[in-house]
């Protein structure tokens, strides 16, 4: 679309045409299971055991520690209900941040409704939790701490390690969970150096399948698999392996590790450059910190418009983006995201996300921008609320 | 003697466990000593049992929370069959998922 401009990468984004071609040959000549005595299996091996590489080597982690599922929900999920349910003597209760993606915080909440306890620390107008109120927010039988890196409505990003170490000068043995499906590929993430027990990946921002994810658990953290039943990644996650999908995201992971200083950069001043553009619309805010945040993520809320209808507004106009609130919009509930840096209606309903990539070029920025105030000024004008 | 090495088989049912060990001790060398967690019961039977099929030398089997702690001591020499993924795969075998 030439007049248009795709800027929802969040959502999903094209494959790079290296990640696609690696992808393709499994869906074609290349056949067998991983599992297989015979020697169609040994291809299939090879080829999971350098994406368990590659993807490792993104994440600052052992090859080992790698378990491969359908995506980062699968990841939240297997996190929380496998930490939780391995580390009962540990206890049942569980501390987050306010800021989580939902998939955690429904599986958090699903625990909670099972026994156990749950509190949810807040965060700052930014989005981000201070790493004090966390620890304090641990009790004896606190067995789970869940940190997310990227905020997937808001951007912010937390300080991961200043979370980790205080949790764990708090409570040694409490297990850690911290969530990069939202940033892994975009941001540097080490999950030894984070100290963490437990990573999740997703294959979206890394660059590969949307359907792709991983799990990364250090040695020891015990952990119960979501799906039983077979020897597939270690026992973990039973089920045939996604191979076609698995390979992709090894050669995505390799691909994002080079040059990501470089793309983070340009992703940043294109924000930079989109941000200034939106903000420069009258009664329009930027939600999140304006620093410390995913690379090319951008979101902000719209004074007496809704969020839903500026988003399909600019679709009409070829802007593709999301409602900042996509997943409760229907209900007519704000994002918890927005909600906990404080926001009350109509910001809250009011929110579009841009998502750019390294891909992205200045003149879709450029016509999003003005897309943006043409449609932020066209609802204006039929909303009663407008003052 | 290096470092103990941590197989996860916690959740999984027999024969699982057993793969699970029996593939790390493939992958690993004489000497080495591998840490199994575990909570199916069965695991009482099976690990001493495979101790002795196999010619590793079980350390100690204990309970451990609500699971067991077992540790064995590889005194073969490496297979060449350990697997990371593949049981023909002859790089030193992953942990059961961390």
């Amino acid at each position: 679309m030439t007049e248009g401009a795709y800027l929802d990468h969040a959502a999903a984004s094209p494959l790079d045409p290296r990640v696609r071609e690696a992808m393709l040959a499994w869906l074609g000549e290349s056949f067998g299971s991983p599992s297989s005595l015979h020697e169609w299996g040994r291809a299939p091996s090879e080829a999971l055991e350098r994406a368990r590489d590659q993807v490792a080597a993104l994440a600052g982690a052992e090859p080992e520690w790698v378990i491969f599922t359908s995506g980062a929900t699968e990841a939240r999920n297997l996190a929380v209900r496998g930490l939780l349910g391995a580390n009962r003597a540990l206890g049942r209760h569980v501390v987050a941040t306010a800021v989580e993606h939902p998939a955690t915080l429904a599986v958090c909440r699903s625990a909670e409704r099972e026994g156990g306890g749950l509190d949810l620390v807040g965060v700052d107008e930014y989005g981000r939790v201070d790493p004090a109120a966390l620890a304090a927010a641990l009790l004896d039988d606190t067995a789970l701490a869940c940190v997310v890196h990227g905020q997937p409505d808001i951007g912010t990003l937390q300080d991961v390690p200043a979370c980790v170490a205080a949790l764990r000068a708090a409570r040694p043995e409490v297990r850690v969970v911290v969530d990069a499906g939202e940033t892994a590929g975009l941001a540097p993430v080490d999950a030894a150096a984070w100290d963490a027990d437990a990573v999740v990946l997703g294959g979206g921002s890394i660059g590969g399948p949307r359907w792709t994810g991983a799990l990364v658990v250090r040695p020891g953290a015990r952990l119960h698999p979501l799906i039983a039943g077979g020897l597939e990644e270690g026992g973990k996650r039973a089920g045939a392996e996604d191979l076609p999908g698995i390979v992709a995201l090894g050669v995505a992971a390799d691909l994002a590790r080079a040059g990501m200083p470089q793309r983070a950069r340009r992703m940043r001043a294109l924000a930079r450059t989109l941000t200034e553009g939106l903000l420069a619309v009258p009664d329009v805010r930027l939600n999140g910190s304006a620093e410390e945040r995913i690379p090319g993520h951008v979101q902000v809320s719209a004074g007496w418009v809704e969020g839903e209808a500026l988003a399909l507004h600019l679709a009409a106009r070829g802007v593709a983006v999301s409602p900042g609130s996509a997943c409760t919009v229907h209900g007519g509930k704000a994002a918890p995201a927005l909600e906990a840096i404080g926001l009350e209606p109509p910001w809250t309903h009011s929110a579009v996300l841009f998502t750019l990539r390294a891909t992205t070029s200045e003149a879709e920025v450029e016509r999003a921008i003005a897309a943006f105030a043409e449609s932020v000024a066209a609802l204006r004008a039929m909303s009663p609320l407008t003052p | 003697m290096s470092a103990a090495r941590v197989v996860d088989a916690l959740g999984t049912w027999c024969p699982v466990p057993i793969h699970l060990i029996d593939r790390a001790a493939r992958g690993a060398a004489p000497g080495d000593v591998i840490e199994l967690l575990a909570d199916d019961p069965l695991i009482e039977v099976d690990l001493p049992a495979w101790c002795h099929s196999s010619g590793n030398e079980l350390i100690e089997l204990r309970r451990d929370g609500e699971g067991y702690l077992g540790r064995v001591e590889v005194t073969r020499p490496a297979a060449g069959r350990g697997g990371r993924g593949s049981p023909r795969d002859p790089s030193p075998g992953r942990s059961a998922g961390g």
